[in-house]
């Protein structure tokens, strides 16, 4: 018991932070998406942001996205962290470890703005394009969904790529040498043994990365332009010009339930990634 | 000789803890010559001790909308756009003109920008076209030269949704045919539809418009006058047309919050910042435009503000219509966008 009453006392300070600055905010939140004074209930809002196609394809589109992301920066960071867990120089591993967190350490209009530059039509692709004579023409790279892919790409994937170097280091090697040792294949002592070890990291990535390319501000707004309208930005149109902020909420609500489900989803995969290992 | 220093130190705290105090919500921009031509003199002179509330127009009046039962700020700086949405929401009253020493000095436009008395413009600025002169070989004289085959593909326009949009929209409307007092933009739309691909994108900061030009994406766009020093920072040859349908106009002001705390030391300051001395420094710092028609601006100055024959043709679009319409208007345009 006593024992208990300490570890209560050790989870206080994070728990009062969390009240004050994430779950009061949120109640107000949510409760502001459902009741206005005044109005009454206004539940009403989440039945009009579906009912309008404008906002079902920002909707859609930022889920896509998002989705998109996560997938490929899964596929992209899972043989680079296999590596970086292998790397066996301690400085080696520290400098790639660099590299890999660099982009975090950079304000995010300044990295967005980088692309512009890469993707411009007198861009690094652009050129290199023309003088390959791949193109005749510079082709317009900006303010389309493929720019705003790679943008949050690069943005959210070191947030997969660390996630998965702290579950690849809780496993042991001596699992997939048990594994071989059996006679499983290379492929398969990965797809049975390994990847179902390391699903946490990949639920835990993948929750950050798809949470942090649906919310993006920034990175929408200056690398996809007025065109390609998500979430975020339509959020930022309803608050910011029309002060709709009842709509805006609900807007806030919307994206905040979509990255629950998600997380709930990722977690449920998880379970079944773990219990098959068991088996 | 410590001791003396702390005391002298605890003296002025106090003093200016006592001091009153006028509370202004307003943009966090050029804050140091905000202090240098307005906070230091007006506190001299006055006794007031100016205290600013920064942020942007949207998340400012937002905060005004809250305090709306218990207000805190005095005075509010605002786009003329957003000082009409405060003026619908009802968070001023209307300035008693006859208090103001300096309201005789001001340019017509803007003694009434909104209607009722509820602002002050304080500012102006105009919003004509940018080009590159090396790369458009026929000079840019119109607004319907943003149609022209030369300039399609390097072509930048105006997000809606920024302060220029409507008026932009709006102007398009007009000389374009639109019959007169139309309010749908429908002849807008249509024409912008005919070059929308043509439209590198539609900006919505000049910073990120200079960027554009800068990298080259883009040769020819509307911009604001006030942003045409960034723009001559790049060194690359451009020029800052007046089309010949006319320039834009547009206003920041300032009104007085609806039971003000301190309604004496608001309008002390407003006042303040309409004199000769103010609009002049402001205007040399080219912080803002003059609204003071006294104000003779030196001639190396004038090319970055919007003074002389510049400030006598702007045209101003009635931004209570703006206001009325904004949500069908962005509505279109967000469809426009999306089509």
């Amino acid at each position: 018991m006593v024992q208990h009453k300490k570890l209560y006392l050790l989870l206080l300070p994070c728990v009062v932070f969390l009240t004050v600055f994430f779950l009061v905010p949120l109640l107000v939140l949510v409760s502001g998406s459902i009741y206005e004074p005044g109005k009454g209930f206004v539940g009403q809002g989440y039945y009009n942001f579906f009912a309008q196609k404008l906002s079902r394809d920002a909707y859609f589109r930022s889920l896509s996205m998002g989705g998109l992301v996560t997938l490929i920066s899964m596929v992209f960071s899972y043989p680079a962290a296999m590596a970086i867990v292998r790397i066996r120089s301690k400085s080696l591993k520290s400098f790639v470890m660099t590299l890999v967190v660099l982009p975090l350490m950079t304000n995010p209009v300044a990295r967005t703005f980088a692309w512009l530059v890469v993707l411009g039509r007198n861009g690094l692709i652009n050129n290199t394009l023309l003088s390959l004579g791949l193109i005749k023409r510079p082709e317009r790279l900006l303010y389309t969904n493929g720019a705003v892919f790679v943008g949050l790409l690069q943005l959210f994937m070191p947030f997969m790529i660390l996630s998965l170097i702290s579950a690849l280091e809780n496993v042991s090697d001596d699992y997939s040498m048990a594994a071989r040792s059996l006679g499983a294949s290379g492929l398969k002592s990965f797809w049975y043994v390994q990847l179902p070890l390391t699903i946490e990291g990949l639920v835990i990535g993948g929750t950050l990365v798809f949470t942090g390319a649906i919310t993006a501000y920034v990175t929408p707004a200056i690398l996809g332009g007025s065109r390609i309208l998500m979430l975020s930005t339509l959020l930022y149109q309803r608050a910011s010009v029309t002060l709709d902020w009842g709509m805006a909420t609900t807007i806030a609500m919307i994206m905040f339930l979509t990255t629950l489900g998600l997380n709930y989803a990722l977690k449920s995969l998880g379970k079944v990634g773990r219990s098959r290992s068991r088996t | 000789m410590k001791k003396l220093s702390i005391i002298f130190a605890l003296l002025l705290f106090v003093s200016l803890a006592f001091a009153s105090q006028v509370n202004v919500s307003t943009w966090g921009f050029n804050l140091d010559l905000l202090d240098k031509n307005i906070s230091e003199p007006f506190l001299k002179e006055h006794g007031i001790q100016v205290v600013r509330d920064l942020g942007n127009n949207s998340v400012r009046l937002t905060k005004l909308l809250t305090q709306k039962n218990n207000p805190v700020i005095d005075v509010a700086h605002f786009a003329d756009y957003y000082a009409q949405l405060g003026r619908v929401e009802e968070l001023f009253e209307p300035i008693d003109v006859s208090k103001l020493e300096n309201y005789g000095e001001l340019f017509d436009f803007a003694k009434d920008p909104i209607g009722g008395n509820y602002a002050l413009a304080y500012a102006v600025s105009s919003y004509g076209i940018v080009y590159r002169t090396d790369l458009i070989e026929d000079p840019i004289t119109s607004w319907k030269d943003f149609w022209r085959e030369d300039v399609a593909g390097y072509i930048s326009l105006p997000d809606f949704t920024i302060t220029q949009g409507p008026a932009f929209m709006m102007h398009i409307n007009k000389i374009f045919g639109a019959p007169e007092g139309d309010e749908s933009l429908d002849t807008a739309f249509a024409k912008l539809s005919e070059i929308k691909r043509d439209v590198v994108t539609f900006y919505r900061t000049s910073s990120e418009l200079i960027n554009l030009f800068q990298m080259e994406e883009v040769w020819m766009s509307p911009a604001p006058r006030f942003s045409w020093g960034q723009f001559m920072g790049t060194g690359l040859p451009l020029a800052f047309v007046i089309p010949e349908e006319g320039v834009l106009g547009f206003f920041s002001t300032v009104s007085v919050v609806k039971n003000a705390p301190d309604r004496e030391a608001a309008y002390k300051y407003i006042d303040f910042i309409l004199s000769n001395s103010v609009q002049t420094a402001q205007a040399i710092d080219l912080v803002d435009s003059p609204v003071n028609k006294n104000i003779v601006v030196p001639e190396d100055k004038a090319a970055f503000l919007t003074v002389g024959d510049e400030a006598a043709s702007l045209i101003f679009y009635d931004i209570e219509t703006t206001v009325r319409n904004r949500e069908v208007w962005l509505e279109k345009w967000n469809k426009f966008l999306g089509q």
